[in-house]
Formats: C-alpha cells, sequence, structure tokens
C-alpha cells in the first residue's frame, strides 16, 4: 500500500477545490440557502407542521443530503475527467498507485467537500432554525456513507465519461428528478396512492429519511435506507475497483 | 551488467492495426538507448506498455527482475517517465506539481531535490507561477523534472525535446549525461537523430511494430555508416584519374563526391590520388557517418522485407 501517495492524492484533490471556492463550496451553499428561504419560507411559511415538526425545520435533513450527495459526486466526477481530458491521469498511471490508492485518494477529496457543503448547510439551517441534532450517531454515520456512495457514484462516471456532457448525465437526469421527487421537500408517507408506493421505489428517499430520523428523530425512516447506502457503497466500490485495476478507458 | 527492463515477444493488437509485433529487448542499467522510427511505428505503445499506460495484448515485460503480470506497481516506485503529450493541471504552481508527483510515488517532500531539479530546468524563477503560465517549452521542462523528482532508476523520454530551444536542449543532454553518470539509465525516443547520436550508447530501430535493429551506436556507425567526401574543383575537369574507380563526377565537372562505407577504399586514399593527378582542387568537405543516413537505410531495407 503507497499510503504517502494516497495521502498526496487526497491532499491534492482537497486543495484542488479549495482553490476555486466560489466555485465548490460559496456557490451550493447560496443555492441551498436559497432554498431556506423559498421553500421553507416564502412557500413552506403556509405549510403546516409534519408530524410535529415545523416545515422549515422538517426540509433541514432533505437540503443537507442534498449538499452531501451532489458535492460528493460533482467532486470525484469532474476531477477524474478533467484529470482525462488534461492527460494529467498519465501521471498517476505510471506512478505506483494501484486502484485502492486511486479509489482512496478521489473518493476522501471528495467526501471531504461533499461533508463540508453539508455541514455549512446545516451551519445555515442554524441561522433559520436553531440547532436539531437528536441521534449524533445515526447522523454521521448516515452523512458519511452517503458523502462515500456519491463520491463512488461520480468517481464512476468520470472513469466512464468520454464526454463533459456525459458527466452532467447523473445529475441532471437522475440526481435532481430522485432527489425533488424524493422527499427533500416533502413527506412521501403523506402522499396519496398510488404515488406514496412508487416514491418508495425511490432509493433517495429512504436516504433522506435516514437522515431525517437522525437529526430530527421522527420515527418514518425504515431500515432500508441504511441497506440501500450499504449495498451501494459494496457495488459501486466493487466496480470502481475493478474498472480502475484492469485500465477500463484508461490504457488503451 | 543487470538488466533493467526485459522484453519478450510483445504484441500488442488493436482492432485494426498491430501497433507491436513480437518485441523483444533488453535495457541494461546504466546505458542511454535510443529508440528510433518513424511516426506511429510503436515507440510510444513500447513505452507505454512498460509504463502502466497500454494494455498488452501478448509477451512478458520484466522491470527490474520482476514480471510486471504478476506484480504491476512495485517495480514502478523506480521509473519515470516524460510523456510525448504535454500534461499539466493548471490549479498548482510548478513547485507543488513536483511535491504531488513525488508525494505520488511514496516519497515525502523534498524541497533541495525539487529545488536542484528546478535549477537543472531552468525552472527556478517560475517555482511559484502556475503551470498555466508556462510556456510550451517550460511545459516541456516541467515534465522532465515530474519524471526525475522521485530519483527513478530507469526513465524513458519520450521525446523529451520536442519545442525546447537549443540551448536548453543542449543543458538536457548535459543533464542525461549527468543521470548516467549517477546509474540512471535511459530510453529516449527522438526525432532528433543528433540527439540520438550524442547521447546514445545503443540504438534500437522500429517500424511497423518490430524491432528492425538494435546494435551499439558506435559499432553501428562502423558497419553501416557512410561518410561522404565532396571535392570541388576550381575549373571543370573532363575526367577522373584512372585510378579512382569509386564516386562521381559532376556533369559539369565542377564537383565529385565520394561515399566511403565502412570496409571499403578510405575517403583519404581517394583524396591522395586526386591531388596526385595534379586535378585543381578548391575545397574538400568531410560528412561524418550519420544515424540519419543508417535510419533511412534500416527502414528502407525492412520495408522492402
Amino acid at each position: 500500500m503507497n499510503v504517502i501517495g494516497a495521502r498526496t492524492l487526497l491532499g491534492k484533490e482537497v486543495r484542488r477545490f479549495l482553490r476555486v471556492p466560489g466555485q465548490t463550496v460559496l456557490q451550493p451553499l447560496i443555492s441551498t440557502a436559497l432554498y431556506f428561504i423559498v421553500f421553507g419560507y416564502t412557500l413552506g411559511g403556509r405549510q403546516a407542521a409534519i408530524e410535529g415538526v415545523p416545515y422549515v425545520q422538517y426540509i433541514v435533513p432533505g437540503l443537507v443530503f442534498l449538499g452531501v450527495a451532489n458535492n460528493s459526486f460533482l467532486n470525484s466526477s469532474s476531477s477524474f475527467f478533467i484529470a482525462k481530458i488534461q492527460g494529467t491521469v498519465t501521471d498517476l498511471l505510471v506512478a505506483p498507485l494501484g486502484p485502492g490508492e486511486l479509489l482512496f485518494g478521489f473518493v476522501a477529496g471528495a467526501m471531504t467537500r461533499g461533508l463540508l457543503v453539508g455541514l455549512l448547510t446545516w451551519a445555515v439551517a442554524l441561522f433559520f432554525t436553531g440547532a436539531h441534532l437528536v441521534h449524533v450517531l445515526g447522523t454521521v454515520v448516515f452523512l458519511l456513507l452517503c458523502a462515500y456512495v456519491f463520491a463512488v457514484l461520480g468517481l464512476l462516471a468520470g472513469v466512464w465519461a468520454d464526454k463533459f456532457e456525459q458527466i452532467n448525465l447523473f445529475p441532471t437526469f437522475l440526481m435532481l428528478p430522485l432527489t425533488f421527487l424524493g422527499g427533500v421537500f416533502y413527506s412521501v408517507r403523506h402522499l396519496p396512492e398510488p404515488f406514496r408506493t412508487v416514491s418508495l421505489f425511490n432509493p433517495v428517499v429512504h436516504m433522506v429519511e435516514g437522515l431525517r430520523a437522525g437529526m430530527l428523530g421522527l420515527e418514518e425512516q425504515s431500515p432500508l435506507g441504511l441497506g440501500l447506502l450499504l449495498g451501494l457503497a459494496v457495488g459501486a466500490t466493487t466496480l470502481t475497483w475493478r474498472l480502475l485495476r484492469t485500465g477500463y478507458k484508461l490504457k488503451s | 551488467m543487470a538488466a533493467v527492463l526485459e522484453v519478450s515477444h510483445l504484441v500488442k493488437q488493436y482492432p485494426s492495426l498491430t501497433a507491436l509485433d513480437g518485441v523483444s529487448l533488453r535495457i541494461d542499467e546504466g546505458e542511454i538507448f535510443a529508440l528510433l522510427g518513424p511516426n506511429g511505428a510503436g515507440k510510444t505503445t513500447l513505452i507505454g506498455a512498460v509504463c502502466g499506460l497500454v494494455k498488452k495484448t501478448r509477451g512478458s515485460i520484466r522491470l527490474f527482475g520482476t514480471d510486471l503480470e504478476v506484480d504491476p506497481l512495485t517495480p514502478r516506485y523506480r521509473v519515470g517517465l516524460v510523456p510525448q503529450e504535454i500534461n499539466f493541471d493548471p490549479f498548482f504552481t510548478v513547485r507543488e506539481s513536483l511535491d504531488i508527483q513525488q508525494g505520488y510515488f511514496g516519497q515525502r517532500a523534498d524541497r533541495a531535490r525539487v529545488d536542484e531539479l528546478l535549477e537543472a530546468m531552468s525552472l527556478t524563477g517560475k517555482a511559484d507561477s502556475p503551470t498555466r503560465t508556462l510556456s510550451g517549452g517550460m511545459k516541456r521542462r516541467l515534465l522532465i523534472a515530474k519524471a526525475l523528482v522521485h530519483r527513478p532508476k530507469l526513465v524513458f523520454l519520450d521525446e523529451p525535446t520536442a519545442g525546447v530551444d537549443v540551448e536548453l536542449r543542449r543543458d538536457l543532454w548535459a543533464y542525461v549525461r549527468t543521470l548516467r553518470a549517477q546509474g540512471t539509465t535511459v530510453v529516449l525516443t527522438t526525432h532528433y537523430l543528433e540527439e540520438a547520436e550524442a547521447l546514445a550508447d545503443r540504438v534500437g530501430i522500429i517500424d511497423h511494430g518490430r524491432l528492425l535493429l538494435v546494435e551499439e551506436k558506435r559499432l553501428l556507425l562502423e558497419r553501416l555508416g557512410e561518410r561522404r567526401l565532396e571535392v570541388h574543383f576550381k575549373e571543370p575537369v573532363a575526367a577522373l584519374p584512372p585510378a579512382v574507380v569509386k564516386g562521381a563526377l559532376s556533369a559539369d565537372g565542377r564537383h565529385f563526391t565520394f561515399t566511403a562505407a565502412a570496409g571499403t577504399e578510405s575517403a583519404t586514399e581517394v583524396l591522395s590520388l586526386l591531388f596526385a593527378a595534379g586535378l585543381p582542387v578548391a575545397d574538400v568537405t568531410m560528412a561524418p557517418a550519420r544515424l540519419e543516413d543508417i535510419l533511412l537505410r534500416v527502414l528502407k531495407e525492412g520495408a522492402a522485407s
């Protein structure tokens, strides 16, 4: 195991996104703050409390999830893809960095950005709603798992993509509809049938609910969220590790 | 001498192209090996297969005695590559790029080593500049520094001086000789044949994925090199002395050319005959054997076979 190599890659990834904080940290933070204002106050002010929790507080875990998932994905996908386009991926391929080191460096770097944005989102939420954190351990586990899963999926997309357009396929055509229909801004449990049942097939629902259970202590969570995240973590890691080991789309 | 690289029957097959067609090659410790050939001959593919950028179809590659099939990573700690294509990460400065590269190879940042390379590559003044602000030649030199920062024992220089000005090219040659003196093995591809001529201990000529020839440069020049004698006359000469049976007189009788291959009549003998015959010699030029001529000849013979 090339420990220094893996750590160097992680350090490089973190420094890379910190070099452009306006784009990588502040911009998603502003988007999230706008969600609070629009959905939480302008529209949400007219909403009744959900399961005894004020609406503006109810949407906090979903918005934290959005920040963590989107930014974890975007960091690893864009960083790896740009390395392919710029040719700097050559530096990684000729170095004694195996799939384990590459996975660690890119995924841990992406998780750092995702968790930083998630944390700052929560800090913004504190300003609007005050502090609410019922199960610290459960929340931390869910946040780490969300960040990990989306960071690995991002790396997978970065390895697979040949064009910038392909990098945007996942966030635009999958993440965006799944998150907006995934109970970030409402409780799918209160939807009329068949929408309630259909929504439960959306994996994001269970992730958001898991985080909501941890942060707000609501009991709507099913163990499916944790199971889905663990399954995705194992599946995505195995696939990405295989692609990196075989040099899929990296070696001619 | 120990082999640092042993390539055996290496084949790289693309769907519509055989890039490497059974290449076998051994590179010994401490030598400078020049791999020559036209564009698309297979030079970069061969280097890529050794450095982990190209997946081989068949054959074996042993680096420092280790089969890359068995352990593809450990030998890489001791290998450096200057790729043909310029790459740079615009987020970082020159110094940071070198620190990162050193870290990839499992070494902690070594400021003295980085400073030494910045000096050697004339980049000291640009150490803290973002890489995107460097000129093309500077970016090329940064690539060279990156390939050397972890003190590799085997360095591949794939067209290292393309786009580098003459003065810096000479500096780089001197640095390559220093590397060899320190025991580093260098494999070089270049289109500047004078570069190979100046640096190489051995030469390999590759075309269409086949290694046509591998030989010590000195022996190759002796064996296949042709020296060219040119004589210019003050006034037209009607005929050559009967003793001069080789060489050619120009149609206007003002120029005489003679090519001396190894093992044939020497140019000095021919020249003596011209002077002895009292011909009005105005000027004499003698061109030494050139690698370029040998390369063209070998490629032509290779194509014919």
